[in-house]
């Protein structure tokens, strides 16, 4: 299972970032390989409008199974994300990504 | 350190005269946002002295080359905001009515448009009467507000709340559900929402409440006039109980709260005690809540 989260560093110690389309970077897991990628996502800060989609068309290059996210994403990316069938997971603010990924197997996120 | 967003749907309802009362109230234990920067209106209460001044560019506009334009004039013909102008065989671009949208340079056969950084206006750090610091921007006219200068103010208050050790990140939120109130609303611990009893007021409280509830951000309620009409603050009070939302206070129609406005006085600091014993409960209960740590 490939899981992306919302962070705002790049290493397991990150704060979780609780933007969804303005996150600085997306961390993905795969828990089978045991291998972690981090997608540097800062440029968004330029996106005057749309940042939501345009962060979900770079998830989707990430293929994961699950997003793992703080506030969730808005209307419009929400809207994308539902077409991708990936699960969304939110309430991952102000814990660091091992702590979320932590709170996501225990199950006590809330599911979208 | 935590962050309270203020925002209210619907415009004219006392959002900014609350937040800048509440703004004097935290004193110097806040650092201020004001990412409502389409009506920047904090300024005008709240003293900031503008010691920081930054340019802010955002979203794109064309610009024609003179030397390589052939004066074919195919950009006029697709600009579909009309924002191209022709005057004997010259092609200019109405900066104003631009809205970047690039197809003029797409198709130029001159290649003689290119589309570069749009100046939208000024973001400043500033300190403003009560000591604590505000981070608010101005738009040149014609400019609009975007996500994108929301999540700039936001990082900026953020980063000075971390660098002078305050606790808490008052937003002053922006209007409506669109992009810039997402902007605000996300990486937010607590919603003050500000409303009116009128049709429009709870119409739009009711909209920008759906936004609240995607994000899963816990809210609280200040009804502003609520005496003007007993049976539409009724439905905002029996909206708020079913949604769980605490009110934090109501508050009488008083002309006062114009008054102090016109004198460039938060409403606290005027000499009417009676809104100023409710705004302070207000900002006391919002407080609470803030520290409770459960999540809906």
């Amino acid at each position: 299972m490939r899981i992306a989260f919302t962070s705002k560093g790049q290493d397991w110690d990150a704060q979780m970032d609780p933007r969804f389309g303005r996150t600085d970077y997306i961390f993905l897991y795969d828990d089978e390989s045991e291998e972690t990628i981090t997608e540097n996502n800062t440029e968004i800060q330029n996106a005057a409008h749309g940042a939501g989609p345009q962060t979900a068309r770079k998830l989707f290059d990430l293929s994961p199974d699950v997003l793992v996210t703080g506030n969730g994403p808005g209307g419009n990316a929400a809207e994308v994300l539902k077409k991708a069938e990936l699960k969304i997971f939110t309430g991952a603010q102000n814990m660091s990504v091992k702590e979320a990924y932590a709170a996501f197997k225990e199950g006590s996120l809330t599911a979208i | 350190m935590k962050e309270v967003v203020v925002i209210s749907g619907k415009g004219g309802t006392g959002k900014t005269s609350v937040t800048a009362s509440f703004a004097v109230l935290g004193g110097e234990s806040l650092v201020i946002g004001d990412c409502d920067v389409d009506a920047d209106d904090m300024h005008l209460l709240l003293e900031p002295d503008y010691s920081n001044r930054e340019d802010f560019y955002s979203g794109y506009m064309a610009v024609i080359d003179e030397d390589k334009c052939i004066s074919c004039g195919k950009c006029r013909e697709v600009c579909r905001f009309k924002a191209v102008a022709a005057k004997d065989g010259l092609y200019r671009i109405n900066e104003i009515d631009c809205e970047g949208c690039g197809y003029c340079s797409e198709i130029c056969p001159a290649d003689a448009i290119r589309m570069q950084e749009a100046f939208v206006g000024e973001v400043f750090s500033s300190k403003i009467k009560s000591g604590a610091r505000m981070i608010h921007a101005r738009l040149k006219a014609g400019a609009d507000n975007s996500g994108k200068l929301v999540a700039r103010v936001k990082k900026d208050a953020r980063t000075a709340a971390e660098r002078d050790g305050r606790q808490i990140i008052l937003i002053d939120g922006s209007p409506g559900i669109g992009c810039p109130v997402i902007s605000s609303l996300t990486g937010a611990d607590y919603v003050i929402l500000v409303t009116e009893p009128t049709p429009s007021g709870i119409h739009d409280l009711k909209r920008v409440y759906q936004l609240v509830q995607k994000f899963s951000i816990r809210a609280g309620l200040i009804i502003n006039k609520h005496d003007i009409n007993s049976d539409a603050a009724g439905e905002l009070r029996s909206f708020a109980g079913d949604e769980g939302i605490k009110i934090l206070a109501e508050l009488p129609y008083e002309p006062d709260f114009t008054k102090a406005m016109t004198e460039g006085l938060t409403v606290v600091e005027y000499k009417n005690e009676g809104l100023k014993k409710l705004l302070a409960s207000a900002w006391a209960a919002a407080k609470n809540e803030l520290n409770t740590e459960e999540n809906i």
